[in-house]
Protein backbone atom coordinates (compact mmCIF):
# COMPACT_ATOMS: atom_id res chain seq x y z
CA UNK A 1 0.00 0.00 0.00
CA UNK A 2 1.80 3.51 -0.59
CA UNK A 3 1.56 6.05 1.45
CA UNK A 4 -1.04 8.54 0.46
CA UNK A 5 -3.52 5.21 0.04
CA UNK A 6 -2.54 4.31 3.65
CA UNK A 7 -3.13 7.50 5.11
CA UNK A 8 -6.55 7.64 3.21
CA UNK A 9 -7.35 3.87 4.43
CA UNK A 10 -6.29 5.24 8.19
CA UNK A 11 -8.75 8.58 7.96
CA UNK A 12 -11.59 6.63 6.76
CA UNK A 13 -11.03 4.21 9.45
CA UNK A 14 -10.64 7.33 12.16
CA UNK A 15 -14.40 8.49 10.42
CA UNK A 16 -15.88 5.96 11.74
CA UNK A 17 -14.45 5.61 14.97
CA UNK A 18 -15.70 9.31 15.66
CA UNK A 19 -18.90 8.56 14.46
CA UNK A 20 -19.32 4.89 16.62
CA UNK A 21 -18.17 7.39 19.61
CA UNK A 22 -20.63 10.28 19.06
CA UNK A 23 -23.91 7.50 18.45
CA UNK A 24 -22.64 6.55 22.14
CA UNK A 25 -21.59 9.75 23.33
CA UNK A 26 -25.38 10.82 22.19
CA UNK A 27 -27.25 7.56 23.40
CA UNK A 28 -26.57 8.67 27.45
CA UNK A 29 -27.50 12.33 26.86
CA UNK A 30 -27.02 12.86 31.04
CA UNK A 31 -23.61 12.00 30.82
CA UNK A 32 -23.36 13.76 28.23
CA UNK A 33 -24.55 16.89 29.44
CA UNK A 34 -22.80 16.42 32.69
CA UNK A 35 -19.73 15.74 30.93
CA UNK A 36 -19.74 19.32 29.10
CA UNK A 37 -20.36 20.81 32.50
CA UNK A 38 -17.60 19.07 34.30
CA UNK A 39 -15.19 20.21 31.16
CA UNK A 40 -16.89 23.72 31.41
CA UNK A 41 -16.23 23.43 35.53
CA UNK A 42 -12.42 22.79 34.99
CA UNK A 43 -11.80 25.77 32.53
CA UNK A 44 -13.52 28.05 35.08
CA UNK A 45 -11.39 26.71 37.66
CA UNK A 46 -8.22 26.84 35.96
CA UNK A 47 -9.34 30.55 34.69
CA UNK A 48 -10.06 32.08 38.10
CA UNK A 49 -7.34 30.09 39.95
CA UNK A 50 -4.63 32.38 37.75
CA UNK A 51 -7.31 35.71 38.21
CA UNK A 52 -7.17 35.72 41.64
CA UNK A 53 -3.61 35.25 42.14
CA UNK A 54 -3.24 38.48 39.52
CA UNK A 55 -5.32 40.30 41.51
CA UNK A 56 -2.81 40.65 44.21
CA UNK A 57 0.45 40.43 41.91
CA UNK A 58 1.23 42.21 39.18
CA UNK A 59 3.90 40.31 37.54
CA UNK A 60 5.17 36.23 37.91
CA UNK A 61 8.79 36.13 36.89
CA UNK A 62 9.14 38.37 34.48
CA UNK A 63 5.22 37.56 32.51
CA UNK A 64 2.36 40.01 33.33
CA UNK A 65 -1.31 39.13 33.73
CA UNK A 66 -1.71 39.23 30.03
CA UNK A 67 0.89 37.06 29.14
CA UNK A 68 0.15 34.19 31.50
CA UNK A 69 -3.34 34.47 30.53
CA UNK A 70 -2.59 34.03 26.92
CA UNK A 71 -0.43 30.66 28.32
CA UNK A 72 -2.84 29.67 30.31
CA UNK A 73 -5.45 30.01 27.45
CA UNK A 74 -3.51 28.16 24.77
CA UNK A 75 -2.70 25.26 27.90
CA UNK A 76 -6.42 24.95 27.92
CA UNK A 77 -6.80 25.22 24.43
CA UNK A 78 -4.39 22.04 24.16
CA UNK A 79 -6.11 20.31 26.91
CA UNK A 80 -9.68 20.49 24.71
CA UNK A 81 -8.26 19.45 22.14
CA UNK A 82 -6.49 16.25 23.97
CA UNK A 83 -9.85 16.04 25.83
CA UNK A 84 -11.64 15.12 22.35
CA UNK A 85 -9.08 13.20 20.80
CA UNK A 86 -7.03 11.28 23.33
CA UNK A 87 -8.35 10.95 27.15
CA UNK A 88 -10.91 8.64 26.90
CA UNK A 89 -8.42 5.83 25.25
CA UNK A 90 -5.79 5.52 28.09
CA UNK A 91 -8.59 5.25 30.66
CA UNK A 92 -9.85 2.28 28.21
CA UNK A 93 -6.52 0.65 27.27
CA UNK A 94 -6.01 -0.24 31.03
CA UNK A 95 -9.43 -1.80 30.89
CA UNK A 96 -8.31 -3.37 27.81
CA UNK A 97 -5.19 -5.14 29.33
CA UNK A 98 -6.78 -6.20 32.27
CA UNK A 99 -9.62 -7.76 30.65
CA UNK A 100 -8.04 -9.06 27.36
CA UNK A 101 -10.17 -6.95 25.41
CA UNK A 102 -6.74 -5.76 23.80
CA UNK A 103 -6.67 -9.42 22.06
CA UNK A 104 -9.18 -7.81 19.28
CA UNK A 105 -7.38 -4.65 18.47
CA UNK A 106 -3.95 -6.70 18.33
CA UNK A 107 -5.59 -8.66 15.55
CA UNK A 108 -6.90 -5.69 13.56
CA UNK A 109 -5.24 -5.04 10.29
CA UNK A 110 -4.37 -1.93 11.56
CA UNK A 111 -1.48 0.00 13.41
CA UNK A 112 -2.27 -1.23 17.38
CA UNK A 113 -0.87 2.04 18.61
CA UNK A 114 -3.72 3.81 16.68
CA UNK A 115 -6.15 1.38 17.48
CA UNK A 116 -5.15 1.70 21.06
CA UNK A 117 -5.06 5.82 21.61
CA UNK A 118 -7.34 7.08 18.73
CA UNK A 119 -10.14 4.47 19.07
CA UNK A 120 -12.63 6.95 21.58
CA UNK A 121 -13.68 10.20 20.82
CA UNK A 122 -14.99 12.64 23.32
CA UNK A 123 -17.65 14.89 21.36
CA UNK A 124 -18.48 16.49 24.61
CA UNK A 125 -15.68 18.29 24.82
CA UNK A 126 -16.18 20.52 22.05
CA UNK A 127 -18.00 22.90 23.68
CA UNK A 128 -15.22 23.42 25.70
CA UNK A 129 -13.15 24.65 22.96
CA UNK A 130 -15.57 28.11 22.22
CA UNK A 131 -14.54 29.90 26.24
CA UNK A 132 -10.76 28.55 25.44
CA UNK A 133 -10.59 30.00 21.44
CA UNK A 134 -12.54 33.35 22.86
CA UNK A 135 -10.05 33.81 25.75
CA UNK A 136 -6.87 32.99 23.74
CA UNK A 137 -7.91 35.25 20.98
CA UNK A 138 -8.77 38.15 23.41
CA UNK A 139 -5.10 37.68 25.16
CA UNK A 140 -3.26 36.93 21.44
CA UNK A 141 -5.17 40.22 20.65
CA UNK A 142 -3.55 42.20 23.62
CA UNK A 143 -0.22 40.78 23.15
CA UNK A 144 -0.51 42.64 19.28
CA UNK A 145 0.12 39.04 17.89
CA UNK A 146 0.90 39.82 13.90
CA UNK A 147 -0.61 37.75 11.23
CA UNK A 148 2.54 35.53 10.78
CA UNK A 149 1.61 34.89 14.47
CA UNK A 150 -1.99 34.16 14.14
CA UNK A 151 -1.39 31.45 11.38
CA UNK A 152 1.62 29.82 13.16
CA UNK A 153 -0.93 28.89 16.45
CA UNK A 154 -2.66 26.12 14.57
CA UNK A 155 1.02 24.53 13.74
CA UNK A 156 1.96 25.02 17.52
CA UNK A 157 -1.28 23.34 18.70
CA UNK A 158 -0.46 20.91 16.44
CA UNK A 159 3.09 20.28 17.78
CA UNK A 160 1.93 20.59 21.15
CA UNK A 161 -0.97 18.39 20.96
CA UNK A 162 1.79 15.38 19.43
CA UNK A 163 4.18 16.22 21.92
CA UNK A 164 1.72 15.56 24.56
CA UNK A 165 0.35 12.64 23.29
CA UNK A 166 3.86 10.88 22.70
CA UNK A 167 5.03 11.68 26.29
CA UNK A 168 1.21 10.00 27.10
CA UNK A 169 1.59 7.05 25.24
CA UNK A 170 5.10 6.21 26.59
CA UNK A 171 4.25 6.73 30.36
CA UNK A 172 1.16 4.61 29.24
CA UNK A 173 3.06 1.57 27.79
CA UNK A 174 4.13 0.97 31.60
CA UNK A 175 0.71 -0.56 32.25
CA UNK A 176 1.83 -3.71 30.12
CA UNK A 177 3.88 -4.57 33.24
CA UNK A 178 1.60 -3.29 35.87
CA UNK A 179 -1.38 -5.48 37.20
CA UNK A 180 -3.25 -2.32 37.59
CA UNK A 181 -2.96 0.34 34.79
CA UNK A 182 -5.32 2.89 36.59
CA UNK A 183 -2.55 4.68 39.09
CA UNK A 184 -0.38 5.08 35.81
CA UNK A 185 -3.42 7.40 34.58
CA UNK A 186 -2.94 9.29 37.46
CA UNK A 187 0.28 9.59 36.53
CA UNK A 188 0.21 10.30 33.36
CA UNK A 189 -2.25 13.25 34.08
CA UNK A 190 -0.36 14.36 37.23
CA UNK A 191 2.43 15.48 34.44
CA UNK A 192 -0.68 17.36 32.53
CA UNK A 193 -0.80 18.99 35.87
CA UNK A 194 2.61 20.09 35.65
CA UNK A 195 2.49 21.79 32.09
CA UNK A 196 -0.40 23.77 32.53
CA UNK A 197 2.04 25.75 34.70
CA UNK A 198 4.82 27.71 32.81
CA UNK A 199 8.21 26.51 32.95
CA UNK A 200 9.09 29.95 34.51
CA UNK A 201 7.70 29.30 38.20
CA UNK A 202 10.12 26.35 38.31
CA UNK A 203 13.57 25.38 40.03
CA UNK A 204 16.56 25.53 37.53
CA UNK A 205 16.97 21.23 38.53
CA UNK A 206 12.90 20.75 37.74
CA UNK A 207 13.18 22.45 34.35
CA UNK A 208 15.50 20.94 33.39
CA UNK A 209 14.50 17.25 34.32
CA UNK A 210 11.05 18.03 32.73
CA UNK A 211 12.15 19.92 29.40
CA UNK A 212 14.54 17.14 28.37
CA UNK A 213 14.28 14.00 30.36
CA UNK A 214 10.31 13.91 30.49
CA UNK A 215 9.60 17.20 27.93
CA UNK A 216 6.03 17.73 28.93
CA UNK A 217 6.95 21.65 30.00
CA UNK A 218 7.60 21.98 26.56
CA UNK A 219 3.94 21.29 25.28
CA UNK A 220 2.62 24.72 26.67
CA UNK A 221 5.91 26.56 27.78
CA UNK A 222 7.86 26.22 24.73
CA UNK A 223 5.44 27.71 22.50
CA UNK A 224 4.06 30.78 24.17
CA UNK A 225 8.06 31.76 24.87
CA UNK A 226 8.40 31.25 21.05
CA UNK A 227 5.12 33.36 20.19
CA UNK A 228 6.18 36.41 22.33
CA UNK A 229 9.74 36.51 21.21
CA UNK A 230 10.12 35.18 17.61
CA UNK A 231 13.79 35.06 18.70
CA UNK A 232 13.13 31.75 20.96
CA UNK A 233 13.13 29.60 17.99
CA UNK A 234 15.18 26.49 19.72
CA UNK A 235 12.43 26.07 22.20
CA UNK A 236 10.50 24.87 18.73
CA UNK A 237 13.32 23.05 17.74
CA UNK A 238 13.36 21.11 21.70
CA UNK A 239 9.71 20.07 20.84
CA UNK A 240 10.15 18.73 17.60
CA UNK A 241 13.06 16.70 18.79
CA UNK A 242 11.34 15.70 21.97
CA UNK A 243 8.62 14.48 19.98
CA UNK A 244 10.69 12.61 17.42
CA UNK A 245 12.74 10.68 20.61
CA UNK A 246 9.85 10.30 21.89
CA UNK A 247 8.22 8.52 19.21
CA UNK A 248 11.36 6.62 18.62
CA UNK A 249 11.23 4.99 22.52
CA UNK A 250 7.59 4.59 22.01
CA UNK A 251 7.64 2.40 19.12
CA UNK A 252 10.76 -0.01 20.95
CA UNK A 253 8.51 0.09 23.98
CA UNK A 254 5.22 -1.13 22.71
CA UNK A 255 6.60 -3.77 20.77
CA UNK A 256 8.25 -5.13 24.32
CA UNK A 257 5.04 -4.30 25.53
CA UNK A 258 3.03 -6.37 23.26
CA UNK A 259 5.76 -9.17 23.93
CA UNK A 260 4.94 -9.70 27.66
CA UNK A 261 1.35 -8.58 27.25
CA UNK A 262 -0.47 -11.81 28.45
CA UNK A 263 -4.10 -11.74 27.33
CA UNK A 264 -6.23 -12.75 30.22
CA UNK A 265 -9.38 -13.69 28.00
CA UNK A 266 -7.21 -16.39 26.30
CA UNK B 1 -20.78 -8.82 68.93
CA UNK B 2 -21.25 -10.83 65.87
CA UNK B 3 -21.90 -7.35 63.88
CA UNK B 4 -19.06 -5.60 65.10
CA UNK B 5 -16.93 -8.81 64.26
CA UNK B 6 -18.07 -8.13 61.06
CA UNK B 7 -17.27 -4.52 60.83
CA UNK B 8 -13.39 -5.23 61.79
CA UNK B 9 -13.19 -8.13 59.02
CA UNK B 10 -14.59 -5.87 56.53
CA UNK B 11 -12.08 -3.51 57.67
CA UNK B 12 -9.47 -5.80 57.50
CA UNK B 13 -10.07 -7.05 54.03
CA UNK B 14 -10.37 -2.86 52.68
CA UNK B 15 -6.81 -2.62 54.09
CA UNK B 16 -5.71 -5.61 51.98
CA UNK B 17 -7.65 -4.73 48.97
CA UNK B 18 -6.32 -0.91 48.97
CA UNK B 19 -2.18 -1.87 49.69
CA UNK B 20 -2.49 -4.72 47.85
CA UNK B 21 -1.03 -2.69 44.67
CA UNK B 22 1.42 -0.29 46.42
CA UNK B 23 2.65 1.24 43.56
CA UNK B 24 -1.11 1.64 42.18
CA UNK B 25 -2.03 2.96 45.34
CA UNK B 26 1.10 5.60 45.82
CA UNK B 27 0.02 6.88 42.64
CA UNK B 28 -3.71 6.82 42.66
CA UNK B 29 -4.36 8.46 45.94
CA UNK B 30 -0.79 9.96 47.47
CA UNK B 31 0.71 10.63 44.23
CA UNK B 32 -1.61 13.57 43.13
CA UNK B 33 -1.54 15.59 45.96
CA UNK B 34 2.42 15.54 46.14
CA UNK B 35 2.37 16.57 42.68
CA UNK B 36 -0.17 19.29 43.27
CA UNK B 37 2.01 20.23 46.35
CA UNK B 38 4.95 20.15 44.28
CA UNK B 39 3.34 22.78 42.00
CA UNK B 40 1.95 25.01 44.82
CA UNK B 41 5.69 25.13 46.45
CA UNK B 42 6.88 26.36 43.09
CA UNK B 43 4.15 28.87 42.11
CA UNK B 44 4.13 30.43 45.46
CA UNK B 45 8.16 30.65 45.91
CA UNK B 46 8.05 32.09 41.91
CA UNK B 47 5.46 34.53 42.81
CA UNK B 48 6.81 35.86 46.20
CA UNK B 49 10.54 36.17 44.45
CA UNK B 50 8.70 38.09 41.38
CA UNK B 51 6.78 41.07 44.05
CA UNK B 52 9.69 41.31 46.12
CA UNK B 53 7.04 41.94 48.54
CA UNK B 54 7.08 40.02 51.97
CA UNK B 55 3.56 39.75 52.47
CA UNK B 56 0.69 38.58 50.58
CA UNK B 57 -2.60 38.93 51.81
CA UNK B 58 -1.04 38.51 55.36
CA UNK B 59 0.81 35.44 54.21
CA UNK B 60 4.82 35.13 54.18
CA UNK B 61 6.24 32.94 51.84
CA UNK B 62 6.62 30.75 54.79
CA UNK B 63 2.90 30.95 55.88
CA UNK B 64 1.85 30.03 52.34
CA UNK B 65 4.30 26.86 52.17
CA UNK B 66 2.59 25.90 55.60
CA UNK B 67 -0.49 26.35 54.19
CA UNK B 68 0.08 24.03 51.43
CA UNK B 69 2.02 21.65 53.31
CA UNK B 70 -1.44 21.60 55.64
CA UNK B 71 -3.51 21.65 52.53
CA UNK B 72 -2.10 18.31 51.40
CA UNK B 73 -2.77 16.81 54.50
CA UNK B 74 -6.40 17.96 54.78
CA UNK B 75 -6.50 16.47 51.50
CA UNK B 76 -5.03 13.20 52.65
CA UNK B 77 -6.93 12.59 55.67
CA UNK B 78 -10.53 14.25 54.58
CA UNK B 79 -11.07 13.36 51.06
CA UNK B 80 -10.55 10.46 49.97
CA UNK B 81 -11.24 8.44 46.72
CA UNK B 82 -14.12 5.44 48.24
CA UNK B 83 -17.00 5.22 46.03
CA UNK B 84 -15.57 4.05 43.10
CA UNK B 85 -16.03 0.65 43.55
CA UNK B 86 -20.02 1.65 45.07
CA UNK B 87 -21.07 2.73 41.80
CA UNK B 88 -19.42 -0.30 39.68
CA UNK B 89 -21.38 -2.55 41.91
CA UNK B 90 -24.30 -1.05 41.14
CA UNK B 91 -23.88 -1.03 37.56
CA UNK B 92 -22.65 -4.97 37.32
CA UNK B 93 -25.30 -5.94 39.40
CA UNK B 94 -22.74 -6.91 42.09
CA UNK B 95 -25.62 -5.57 44.63
CA UNK B 96 -27.15 -8.85 44.55
CA UNK B 97 -24.73 -10.42 46.80
CA UNK B 98 -25.19 -7.53 49.42
CA UNK B 99 -29.07 -8.16 49.34
CA UNK B 100 -28.75 -11.76 50.58
CA UNK B 101 -25.92 -10.82 53.00
CA UNK B 102 -26.19 -10.18 56.50
CA UNK B 103 -24.18 -7.54 56.25
CA UNK B 104 -25.99 -4.58 53.96
CA UNK B 105 -24.40 -2.50 50.95
CA UNK B 106 -24.55 0.65 53.35
CA UNK B 107 -22.37 -1.49 56.06
CA UNK B 108 -19.88 -2.85 53.53
CA UNK B 109 -18.56 0.40 52.05
CA UNK B 110 -18.79 2.49 55.26
CA UNK B 111 -16.59 -0.21 56.65
CA UNK B 112 -14.55 -0.25 53.34
CA UNK B 113 -14.31 3.48 54.21
CA UNK B 114 -12.70 3.06 58.13
CA UNK B 115 -10.47 0.96 56.79
CA UNK B 116 -9.04 3.22 53.80
CA UNK B 117 -8.79 5.94 56.58
CA UNK B 118 -6.59 4.05 59.11
CA UNK B 119 -4.27 4.08 55.90
CA UNK B 120 -4.47 7.17 55.25
CA UNK B 121 -3.79 7.99 59.09
CA UNK B 122 -0.54 6.70 58.84
CA UNK B 123 0.47 7.31 55.16
CA UNK B 124 -0.24 11.32 56.55
CA UNK B 125 1.71 10.90 60.12
CA UNK B 126 4.46 9.77 57.83
CA UNK B 127 4.02 12.68 55.97
CA UNK B 128 3.54 15.02 59.06
CA UNK B 129 6.98 13.15 60.81
CA UNK B 130 8.96 13.74 57.26
CA UNK B 131 7.56 17.09 56.49
CA UNK B 132 8.61 18.20 60.47
CA UNK B 133 12.11 16.79 60.03
CA UNK B 134 12.93 18.23 56.63
CA UNK B 135 11.83 21.76 57.88
CA UNK B 136 9.06 22.24 56.19
CA UNK B 137 6.31 22.37 58.73
CA UNK B 138 6.80 24.43 61.47
CA UNK B 139 6.57 21.92 64.94
CA UNK B 140 3.14 21.92 66.20
CA UNK B 141 1.70 20.89 69.54
CA UNK B 142 0.26 18.04 70.13
CA UNK B 143 -3.57 19.49 70.83
CA UNK B 144 -3.28 21.09 67.86
CA UNK B 145 -2.05 18.19 65.89
CA UNK B 146 -5.19 16.36 66.92
CA UNK B 147 -7.72 19.09 66.87
CA UNK B 148 -6.61 18.95 63.36
CA UNK B 149 -6.85 15.25 62.84
CA UNK B 150 -10.07 15.32 64.41
CA UNK B 151 -11.79 18.15 62.43
CA UNK B 152 -10.39 16.44 59.31
CA UNK B 153 -11.87 13.13 60.25
CA UNK B 154 -15.62 14.75 60.58
CA UNK B 155 -15.15 16.22 57.24
CA UNK B 156 -14.00 12.69 55.31
CA UNK B 157 -17.37 11.43 56.51
CA UNK B 158 -19.20 14.47 55.04
CA UNK B 159 -16.90 13.69 51.96
CA UNK B 160 -17.64 10.67 52.56
CA UNK B 161 -21.28 10.47 52.57
CA UNK B 162 -21.33 12.92 49.34
CA UNK B 163 -19.33 10.39 47.60
CA UNK B 164 -21.89 7.83 48.66
CA UNK B 165 -24.40 9.71 47.55
CA UNK B 166 -23.17 10.36 43.96
CA UNK B 167 -22.59 6.26 43.91
CA UNK B 168 -25.90 5.15 44.64
CA UNK B 169 -26.72 7.42 41.43
CA UNK B 170 -25.25 4.74 38.95
CA UNK B 171 -28.68 2.82 39.45
CA UNK B 172 -30.19 6.05 37.07
CA UNK B 173 -27.02 7.43 35.50
CA UNK B 174 -24.65 5.47 32.84
CA UNK B 175 -21.19 7.01 34.33
CA UNK B 176 -20.77 8.54 37.75
CA UNK B 177 -17.48 9.25 37.45
CA UNK B 178 -18.30 12.36 36.29
CA UNK B 179 -20.43 13.59 39.27
CA UNK B 180 -17.40 12.65 41.45
CA UNK B 181 -14.74 14.38 39.63
CA UNK B 182 -17.31 17.29 39.47
CA UNK B 183 -17.51 17.57 42.98
CA UNK B 184 -13.47 17.39 43.58
CA UNK B 185 -13.23 19.97 40.92
CA UNK B 186 -15.55 21.97 42.79
CA UNK B 187 -14.40 21.56 46.04
CA UNK B 188 -10.96 21.95 45.47
CA UNK B 189 -11.59 25.73 43.83
CA UNK B 190 -13.88 26.85 46.30
CA UNK B 191 -12.80 25.08 49.77
CA UNK B 192 -9.24 26.73 49.50
CA UNK B 193 -7.14 24.13 48.23
CA UNK B 194 -5.96 26.03 45.17
CA UNK B 195 -4.82 29.29 47.10
CA UNK B 196 -6.41 30.72 50.28
CA UNK B 197 -9.43 32.08 50.70
CA UNK B 198 -8.29 35.92 51.90
CA UNK B 199 -6.86 35.93 47.78
CA UNK B 200 -10.27 35.85 46.69
CA UNK B 201 -12.75 38.97 45.81
CA UNK B 202 -14.45 39.35 48.92
CA UNK B 203 -18.03 39.54 47.82
CA UNK B 204 -16.88 35.71 46.72
CA UNK B 205 -15.78 34.77 50.20
CA UNK B 206 -18.36 36.11 51.64
CA UNK B 207 -20.75 34.03 49.38
CA UNK B 208 -18.73 30.97 50.20
CA UNK B 209 -19.23 31.38 53.92
CA UNK B 210 -22.60 30.01 53.36
CA UNK B 211 -21.97 26.64 51.50
CA UNK B 212 -19.61 23.90 53.51
CA UNK B 213 -16.95 24.38 51.01
CA UNK B 214 -14.67 26.58 53.26
CA UNK B 215 -15.10 23.76 55.93
CA UNK B 216 -13.92 21.14 53.62
CA UNK B 217 -10.22 22.12 53.32
CA UNK B 218 -10.10 26.18 54.60
CA UNK B 219 -10.87 25.45 58.54
CA UNK B 220 -8.90 22.26 58.35
CA UNK B 221 -6.27 24.21 58.00
CA UNK B 222 -6.30 26.95 60.08
CA UNK B 223 -6.51 24.76 62.79
CA UNK B 224 -3.77 22.62 61.90
CA UNK B 225 -1.69 26.28 62.04
CA UNK B 226 -3.34 27.18 65.42
CA UNK B 227 -4.99 29.95 64.45
CA UNK B 228 -8.33 30.61 66.20
CA UNK B 229 -11.51 29.15 64.66
CA UNK B 230 -14.97 28.65 65.96
CA UNK B 231 -15.46 24.87 66.35
CA UNK B 232 -19.27 26.02 66.96
CA UNK B 233 -19.81 27.62 63.61
CA UNK B 234 -17.20 24.87 62.09
CA UNK B 235 -19.89 21.77 63.39
CA UNK B 236 -23.05 23.54 62.70
CA UNK B 237 -22.26 24.37 59.16
CA UNK B 238 -21.19 20.83 58.30
CA UNK B 239 -23.41 18.34 60.65
CA UNK B 240 -26.69 19.54 59.26
CA UNK B 241 -24.86 18.89 55.55
CA UNK B 242 -23.99 15.89 56.77
CA UNK B 243 -27.14 14.66 57.68
CA UNK B 244 -29.01 16.41 54.98
CA UNK B 245 -26.92 14.84 52.47
CA UNK B 246 -27.18 11.07 54.34
CA UNK B 247 -30.93 11.52 54.32
CA UNK B 248 -30.85 12.21 50.72
CA UNK B 249 -28.29 9.02 50.62
CA UNK B 250 -30.59 6.92 51.88
CA UNK B 251 -33.94 7.96 49.91
CA UNK B 252 -31.91 7.84 46.81
CA UNK B 253 -30.98 3.79 47.36
CA UNK B 254 -34.39 3.11 48.63
CA UNK B 255 -35.78 4.75 44.93
CA UNK B 256 -32.67 3.17 43.32
CA UNK B 257 -33.54 -0.50 44.88
CA UNK B 258 -36.66 -0.83 42.98
CA UNK B 259 -35.30 -0.18 39.57
CA UNK B 260 -32.21 -2.92 40.17
CA UNK B 261 -32.74 -5.68 37.47
CA UNK B 262 -29.78 -7.52 38.91
CA UNK B 263 -27.34 -7.22 35.98
CA UNK B 264 -24.47 -9.32 37.31
CA UNK B 265 -27.36 -12.49 37.82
Amino acid sequence: MSFSSEIKHYLSVYKKFISTSTAVAMSFRTSFVLMVMMDLMFFGSAYFTVDFIFDHVDMVMGWNRNQFMLFLSYVLLVDGFHMIILSQNFWRFSDDLKSGQLDYTILRPLSSIFSVFFRNVRPSSIPTLIPAIVVFSYYANINNFSLFQWLLVPLLLILSLALLAVVEFVISCAMFWLVEGVGINFFRMQMQQLSRWPDLIYGAATKRVFSTLVPILLVGSAPIHFLLDMSKWHYLLLMVVATGVFWFILLKLWERGLQVYDSASS
Amino acid sequence: MSNLIKWWQTIKISIVKYTAYRLNFFLQIIGPALVFLFIKYNLWTAIFESTGSDTIKGYTLKAMLTYHVWAFVVSQLAQGHTALNLALDIRMGRISTYLIYPFNFWEFHTASFIGFQIIQLFVTGFAIFLFSIIGILPSVDLPTLLNGVGVCLFVSLFWFSLQYLTGVMAFWLEETWILRVMLQMITVFLSGAIIPLELYPDFFREILMYTPFPYLTYYPIKVFMGEAVSYATFFSVLSPWLILVSVISALTWRRGIKLYTAAGM
